[in-house]
């Protein structure tokens, strides 16, 4: 069964009937997370990068941003038994808009700003599809931890 | 106007005319002798429209602590224009519920794209007092109203467009442009003259890729805004993905910090849902 992470949402599961997907990324980041030994997967669906934005927002809404969004995400798979050093982590999102440099960046910003947080907690991306102007979706497989991209007009294909 | 473009423009006539309310409804919210009872006086004959605009009230997206069961109550409780844009919402909806392939956009992805960008568009104009914010919510409505038309010509020629975007950095309005001869905006306009559109109205659809060129600049650039909103949170977003120019001169003349249009982000973020309510019910 297909379980939806929306815009601003996080959602894990380590039932293995499960699908995790997130539709439609554009300048959003998908984060993905999944522990092949307790079979527990995750997915994080934030918009923007820094939460000092709105705090009252970040409390409301943590998984819309970068910095309140990811700590959450690994928190909720360690719950359910994963571990960090077993932990595959898949990237996906961050589209940018054509001649988009600098002002209102947000494909790059958001990119930014999760490189930064998982370089101060030491988290290593297994993979990464990121950038450009394209639109994508990811799902993730519960059972295995198959990982799909779909790329808007471009099909889709396995991580 | 080679043979093809014209086969392409004659598609026009397929599509379904925008009911008459539309255009005396953006009429009488633009006049400030207008009342309440001259607005439901032309809303209340058409009781598809009406039975919407209800169901449309009542959804969680105005979060109204008392149900609305009549015109007159939604026009008390929501204001007449809030309701003016309903009735834009239910007569715009009838030539978007087919999937448009060419965009590798299912059956309701466009709308979906639509309406937010409306309202996105509406909001930055009532953040700059603009004096017309009906037809800046109307026009970002249907600017793209020309992919309706354009999808299976899209299709048939994909490889080419996506060609030119991937290969040559053309944006897909260009890439659309070179190889069809003429573009979504292009036709979109043609579509608001054929339904006799203000020529503001026609201006801002024709030029919403291209606001510089617009000639009421500054309602096209909150209608392009709003389309880059749209496109970063990857709302109707198909196989042209995020190939649109960005125009940060534009941005910028708007008068909207960086901050400000990530705080119209969150907001937006904040509503999807209720959105989503607001869309089923038209």
């Amino acid at each position: 069964m297909n379980i939806i992470v929306g815009v601003a949402d996080m959602k894990v599961s380590n039932d293995p009937a499960t699908v995790l997907v997130t539709y439609s990324l554009g300048s959003c980041i998908g984060v993905t997370v999944y522990d092949p030994v307790v079979r527990v997967a995750g997915i994080l669906h934030f918009m923007l990068p820094d939460s000092s934005l709105d705090p009252a927002k970040a409390v409301t809404k943590p998984y819309m941003f970068a910095d309140t969004g990811i700590a959450p995400l690994f928190r909720a798979a360690y719950e359910l038994g994963a571990k960090k050093q077993r932990m595959r982590v898949i990237v996906a999102g961050g589209a940018q808009i054509l001649d988009q440099q600098g002002f209102f960046n947000i494909g790059k910003r958001n990119y930014m700003a999760l490189r930064k947080i998982f370089w101060k907690n030491r988290v290593m991306v297994s993979h990464e599809e990121v950038g450009g102007n394209v639109n994508r979706t990811v799902k993730l497989a519960v059972k295995d931890g198959t990982c799909r991209v779909k790329v808007s007009g471009a099909g889709e294909f396995q991580i | 106007m080679n043979k093809d473009i014209g086969t392409i423009v004659a598609g026009i006539d397929a599509l379904r005319p925008i009911p008459q309310v539309a255009n005396k409804v953006m009429s009488i919210v633009k006049d400030p002798q207008s009342s309440m009872g001259m607005l439901s006086e032309i809303i209340q004959y058409d009781q598809v429209l009406t039975a919407n605009l209800l169901k449309a009230a009542n959804s969680a997206y105005f979060g109204l602590s008392k149900r609305v069961d009549s015109l007159h109550q939604a026009i008390v409780y929501l204001g007449m224009d809030k309701v003016a844009d309903l009735v834009l919402m239910g007569a715009g909806s009838a030539n978007y519920s087919q999937p448009q392939e060419g965009y590798g956009l299912k059956s309701g992805d466009l709308w979906r794209y639509s309406v937010s960008s409306a309202l996105i568009a509406r909001d930055l104009a009532e953040k700059k007092q603009m004096e017309d914010p009906h037809v800046v919510f109307t026009a970002a409505l249907l600017k793209d109203i020309g992919k309706v038309v354009l999808s299976q010509y899209v299709a048939e020629s994909i490889e080419k467009i996506n060609f030119l975007v991937s290969e040559h950095g053309f944006s897909f309005r260009e890439a659309e442009k070179t190889i069809l001869g003429i573009d979504h905006a292009e036709l979109g306009a043609m579509i608001a003259g054929k339904w006799r559109f203000s020529e503001k109205m026609i201006d801002i659809i024709g030029n919403h890729h291209l606001p510089i060129d617009a000639l009421y600049r500054e309602e096209a650039a909150v209608v392009y805004v709003a389309d880059t909103l749209c496109m970063t949170m990857g709302i109707g977003v198909g196989s042209d993905g995020l190939a649109y120019r960005f125009h940060k001169q534009v941005m910028g003349d708007l008068g909207f910090t960086d901050r400000e249009y990530q705080e119209v982000i969150a907001g937006f973020g904040d509503k999807i849902s209720q959105v989503e309510e607001l869309i089923q019910a038209n």
